[in-house]
């Protein structure tokens, strides 16, 4: 038998309409989220998902042309002209620029420059090697057709022929060589998981206050199944995680031109994560026993799940033992998630262990609250 | 031996039909907490229209019988019916037809009056038509129609507690169940409740009431049951359960004068049933109709004796109860 479906609704009408009473709640879940977004988005730098890199290339040589054309090219590379390659050490040191290439006139031998052994130096490492590998390439090809009879021009029409077709199955940058995005781009998706979690952890007040004030207990005397109260109390939780997470998916996208990517996917990662976020509110509904101790310890909890999983700084600066202990929680796989869609050509497919992740947390914790709240908080004939 | 008749006369008529199925009914009620005995053997019938009052002492067994009675507990043994509905065959049916009032408030103070009786009238399943009209008759019924749009955080204490009552009203159950409805509940809004629940009693409505308040049961309620220890130890209505003390008042005289002669004299004075003499000036009677007997009794000491200060103690449901459980209500 299915839980009937009125006193479901008239559960969750009520419990919607106590939450838009709060304004302290609807400040947290309205305002907040976009500040946050905004603030450390501009501190951790807004300029597109570009890395920096310097190059240093004073000859007009066929290799010299070549490779910038190849760098140019690069989607998450911005190369900028330096005057020299003492000058090109100095920025890279300040950190200014992520990498640096001195690209000597008619010569194949080239120095890279990174200094920091962090995120952005990798992934604009290992986008030089990809552009200098595919140049090399280039001028491997067309000497190789040169040498088997055909003219300059024939040999560089060939090669171009042979680029397009080996362009449909080039293999995509893993994830490991991709920096995370920077500015809004990684604080929108970051903040998502953020206040969707720690929303959802205060919204588990007005649970424990239910129980306090014996209105779950009340309901029981009504004609009304234990599961119909049961699927009310949660699916009000529910609700109020994806109504902040669609709220920052569209202002975010619509405000601060945050492309979030696949839409079927990000739908998926959005509803498995505000589950688990749904779970844990119950859990921590049940488990307290005055209203006050929820916004005591749920958002310093969300706030230290959100720390562990990237969501208060990016990830690359925290260590590898802290990712690795986030990726017990769940916003380190929302974030791996999110961050994974928002480069262009990914999608449900692309999430999937992710969101089988998340979709086991979701069902331990969802069973495991629900178990518990049927037990403490609802016992009737 | 009455001849079989063709046609039964008009007062077996009534009696096919039989008594009026009981709005709320319980038998052998009992539940145990490992060792401690909550509640045991307890049932009463409460006919439409009557009141029903259940008292006792804390810790007696009262809420453990309520919630049995409405289905937050389950019995270890024994049935209950609402309107000839087993609650544990039927649960949903049975629920139906019970309003049941809790002792704490239980309503959602983030919300108005209205939004919290629309909210409990959802969740009884009013048809979605009628809900408005019910709440507001609901509203009228407990005198908040004014208010009904206030936050339930602005009220005062005696108007939540009968937003309280109106939020069990609205599914029109068959029997109401108060728990200590009127605890800290100002002088008006107590009126405003028992007057309004003696309305509804009229009107037909089954009500089982639990106080405190001693008088409150003995204005509302026509049949008390007491309950101690968890066992119901009397049952009847306020005249039959304090006769069981007696139905002797007791008078106490102090005297200025002769008080051995005046204790003679009163001896003799038609109504007393005995007579002793309890101090230097203080003589204790055990009388019929104390009151109506003060003016012969100070008549016949005159001469002897005068009174100068007099008591009458009438039998009534508190000392009932004291006799029975042995403790007071409020303790």
């Amino acid at each position: 038998m299915s839980a009937t479906p009125r006193p479901v609704l008239a559960l969750v009408a009520a419990n919607l309409r106590r939450h838009a009473r709060d304004r302290v709640g609807l400040f947290f879940m309205v305002v907040m989220p976009f500040v946050s977004i905004v603030f450390v988005g501009m501190a951790i730098g807004n300029v597109s998902d570009r890395l920096p890199v310097g190059v240093v290339a004073h000859g007009s040589d066929p290799v010299t042309t070549a490779l910038l054309a190849e760098l140019r090219r690069r989607p998450d590379l911005e190369v900028r002209p330096v005057g020299s390659a003492a000058e090109l050490r100095s920025e890279v040191r300040a950190g200014s620029l992520a990498a640096g290439l001195v690209i000597p006139p008619g010569s194949t031998r080239l120095d890279l420059v990174v200094t920091q052994t962090n995120g952005s130096g990798l992934a604009a490492r290992s986008a030089i090697d990809v552009a200098v590998g595919r140049a090399a390439a280039v001028q491997e090809a067309t000497r190789a057709a040169v040498a088997a009879g055909a003219t300059p021009a024939q040999a560089a029409e060939y090669v171009r022929r042979a680029q397009a077709e080996s362009g449909r199955v080039a293999v995509r940058d893993s994830a490991a060589a991709t920096a995370d995005p920077r500015g809004f781009a990684y604080t929108a998706p970051a903040n998502l998981l953020l206040f969707t979690f720690i929303n959802s952890m205060a919204v588990a007040a007005a649970l424990v206050e239910s129980r306090r004030l014996g209105m779950l207990q009340r309901a029981l005397t009504a004609p009304v199944r234990r599961r119909s109260v049961l699927l009310g109390e949660a699916l009000s939780r529910f609700l109020v995680a994806l109504a902040q997470a669609v709220l920052i998916v569209v202002v975010s996208a619509l405000a601060f031109d945050v492309s979030w990517g696949d839409p079927l996917g990000v739908a998926a990662v959005v509803v498995v994560f505000s589950l688990v976020a749904t779970g844990a509110a119950l859990l921590v509904g049940t488990l307290l026993r005055s209203p006050d101790q929820a916004p005591a310890i749920g958002p310093p909890l969300g706030v230290v799940l959100g720390m562990l999983g990237g969501c208060l700084w990016p990830r690359e600066s925290s260590g590898e033992v802290i990712n690795a202990i986030g990726h017990l929680f769940p916003h380190a796989w929302g974030m791996d998630a999110l961050l994974t869609l928002a480069q262009p050509g990914t999608g449900l497919v692309e999430v999937l262990p992710q969101l089988a992740v998340l979709a086991g947390m979701a069902v331990l914790l969802l069973g495991g609250s629900l178990a518990l709240f049927g037990r403490r908080a609802l016992t009737a004939v | 031996m009455t001849p079989p008749s063709i046609s039964p006369p008009a007062i077996t008529e009534t009696a096919i039909t039989g008594p009026a199925i009981a709005a709320l009914a319980c038998e052998g009620l009992s539940k145990r907490y490992g060792e401690l005995v909550a509640v045991e053997d307890v049932g009463f019938a409460i006919a439409p229209g009557q009141a029903y009052g259940l008292l006792g002492p804390n810790g007696a067994g009262k809420t453990t019988t309520i919630s049995m009675l409405v289905g937050l507990l389950r019995p270890d043994a024994g049935t209950v019916t609402v309107g000839g509905v087993d609650l544990a065959e039927d649960p949903m049916r049975a629920k139906a037809g019970i309003g049941y009032v809790p002792q704490e408030i239980a309503l959602y103070p983030e919300l108005t009056g209205r939004e919290n009786l629309r909210f409990f009238g959802r969740l009884f399943g009013l048809p979605r038509r009628e809900v408005a009209g019910r709440i507001e008759e609901v509203l009228d019924l407990v005198g908040l129609t004014g208010r009904a749009d206030s936050r339930l955080s602005t009220y005062s204490g005696g108007m939540r507690r009968r937003i309280n009552i109106g939020a069990a009203l609205l599914h029109r159950p068959q029997v109401l169940i108060l728990d200590e409805p009127t605890v800290g509940v100002d002088p008006q809004s107590r009126k405003a409740i028992l007057d309004g629940v003696e309305r509804l009693v009229e009107e037909g409505m089954a009500l089982l009431y639990t106080s405190h308040y001693m008088e409150e049961v003995e204005r509302v309620c026509d049949r008390v049951a007491i309950i101690d220890h968890g066992r119901i130890i009397a049952d009847g209505t306020r005249q039959e359960l304090i006769s069981l003390v007696g139905s002797a008042d007791k008078v106490e005289l102090s005297l200025d004068g002769d008080v051995d002669t005046a204790l003679a004299k009163l001896r003799v004075v038609e109504g007393v049933i005995e007579a002793a003499r309890t101090g230097a000036t203080s003589i204790r009677l055990i009388t019929e109709g104390g009151r109506y007997l003060l003016p012969s009794l100070i008549t016949a000491v005159d001469g002897c004796a005068t009174v100068t200060a007099t008591q009458v103690v009438e039998p009534d449901l508190e000392a009932t109860f004291l006799h029975l459980t042995g403790s007071t209500l409020r303790d």
